[in-house]
């Protein structure tokens, strides 16, 4: 590590440091209300407890998870697949443009109510949600990704003899990848977006639940150390699509 | 395997009386029909014999790339008169076809050698023999340490000695050149020129090499086909009576190499102002 990172690394630390202790002072001193506001030592005190003590946390956080990965993936695996099934039949593809684009412009969240009435209260009408808002996302990656390649590469590729087959598995879908990755990427953030969403309006579990039962009856403890933890979770799964897209796409 | 056995029987094809690799016989190109249409090539013919290379040159727009792309079988309007590729009418995937063009158009999630070997696997030659293959032609056009870095990592004089190797890995007896080094600044293209005829030299085919570039096309081939500006005509054709094997470096001092060059730039010019007649 050089000592300008080391440095940032530190001054980072500093902060953080000073906003906690700022925050805590102001609130222990009454300057910061505590009903709206908590206090750094009430939120760790909760997320330890939640975590550690009585552990009922992790149930919350393991029903949002669940949740976000299902919606992630059949989200994205519809999306990728109806995005394949464009290329291969134009036709159907500018016959659906429109009714998608009329699909996407209309507020995923707003669904939420009518998907609670369809799917019920459980984890489904949060995959719905979810769903709906990965697969849009994926499926416009795809189509740009599959627009967008070399057509210097297809041309090479028909003329050295290559069949359809071959130059969908060589040259388009190898080139539509990183464009499609960076669709799974946003889609992973936005099923997690759409599932805790869906689970503030009405659900039996969840983080999204626990928070809007939290804020409800004022812990503001407890909506802070969620907040934060769902600000981690975010952070997490962009670092983990990163990592993952780093080691796949090493050619870029 | 039977991809290989191609060039043996162009061979035997070749050993034929007045066997032509290639032959253009009264080759007209319209784009378009009615009255928007417009003349692309106008009656040309022209034939090469096995194993001779010939470069087209021309003002842009002189239908030297829609002959070459007819040739590959990529173009899709139909021409008049009488197109042969060792004897066939041309068709796409033809494997006695290799092409190569201006962009090296290699995959940039592929190494090097992964890009070498990417005709030879279109055309169903075995994995093993591919890389063998490949591998000893990247270390022939001086890549050899380079096989396993990305098109990213290498230079553009690099990327297209990698596309050399792709062309030459594969066993065809025609190779249809589209202005291969006509994005190379001026000393690279002068190597990769060498590296050509090195390769070339080895394993002789018979090369179309379209380009723009009057000094390239006298330094390399052993005639220089000169068309006209649109619609494409032939204005000449010269023998250039060069000694081989040539060095293109070398040829840069050379007085004889002038004298052509300067004798087809007379030529060029005429071709350049020929509709104005």
């Amino acid at each position: 590590m050089t000592t300008r990172s080391r440095l940032t690394i530190a001054a980072h630390v500093v902060f953080i440091v000073a906003f906690i202790g700022l925050w805590e002072l102001a609130s222990s001193h009454d300057l910061l209300d505590r009903t709206f506001f908590g206090r750094p030592s009430g939120i760790a005190l909760f997320l330890w407890k939640g975590f550690v003590t009585d552990g009922k946390l992790w149930l919350e956080l393991g029903y949002t998870l669940f949740g976000a990965a299902v919606s992630f993936l059949a989200g994205s695996i519809a999306a990728v697949s109806v995005g394949l099934l464009f290329m291969v039949v134009p036709r159907f593809h500018r016959a659906a443009e429109p009714y998608l684009t009329l699909l996407n412009a209309m507020p995923r969240i707003a669904l939420a109510p009518l998907f609670l009435l369809w799917f019920g209260l459980g984890v489904g009408s949060k995959i719905a949600v979810g769903c709906s808002l990965t697969f849009f996302i994926v499926l416009s990656a795809t189509v740009a990704g599959i627009r967008g390649v070399n057509s210097d590469h297809t041309i090479l590729s028909r003329a050295l003899g290559a069949s359809q087959r071959q130059v969908f598995f060589k040259v388009t879908l190898p080139s539509a990848v990183p464009v499609i990755f960076s669709g799974l990427r946003l889609g992973l953030i936005f099923a997690l977006l759409g599932v805790v969403g869906a689970e503030l309006i009405a659900a039996e579990h969840g983080l999204g639940q626990t928070l809007a039962y939290l804020q409800s009856t004022f812990s503001m403890d407890g909506v802070m150390g969620l907040l934060f933890l769902l600000a981690l979770l975010g952070l997490g799964v962009t670092a983990l699509m990163n990592r993952l897209e780093r080691s796949l796409l090493a050619w870029q | 395997m039977q991809n290989l056995a191609v060039p043996a029987v162009a061979l035997e094809r070749d050993n034929a009386p007045d066997a032509h690799a290639i032959e253009l016989r009264d080759l007209t190109v319209r784009f378009g029909t009615g009255t928007g249409s417009v003349l692309a090539v106008d009656r040309v013919s022209f034939s090469l014999a096995p194993g001779e290379f010939v470069s087209l040159v021309g003002p842009s727009g002189c239908g030297k790339t829609t002959i070459l792309n007819l040739l590959t079988g990529l173009l899709t309007d139909r021409p008049e008169g009488d197109v042969r590729v060792l004897g066939k009418s041309p068709s796409a995937g033809n494997p006695d076809i290799a092409y190569m063009l201006a962009r090296d158009s290699l995959l940039p999630w592929r190494t090097a050698l992964g890009n070498a070997v990417y005709g030879m696997e279109i055309r169903g030659v075995p994995r093993s023999k591919c890389e063998e293959q490949a591998m000893m032609l990247l270390q022939r056009v001086g890549l050899g340490d380079f096989a396993d870095k990305y098109p990213k990592a290498l230079s553009h004089g690099m990327r297209q000695r990698c596309a050399l190797a792709r062309t030459f890995a594969l066993q065809s007896p025609v190779f249809l050149m589209d202005e291969p080094f006509g994005a190379l600044d001026a000393q690279t293209k002068l190597q990769l020129e060498d590296v050509l005829m090195d390769l070339w030299s080895a394993n002789k085919r018979t090369v179309v090499f379209v380009t723009h570039d009057l000094a390239e096309a006298v330094a390399l081939s052993d005639r220089v086909i000169v068309m006209s500006a649109r619609p494409g005509r032939i204005v000449a054709d010269v023998r250039i009576e060069l000694p081989r094997p040539r060095n293109v470096r070398a040829l840069q001092k050379d007085t004889t190499f002038h004298k052509l060059y300067a004798r087809l730039w007379s030529l060029l010019e005429q071709g350049m102002s020929s509709h104005d007649h």
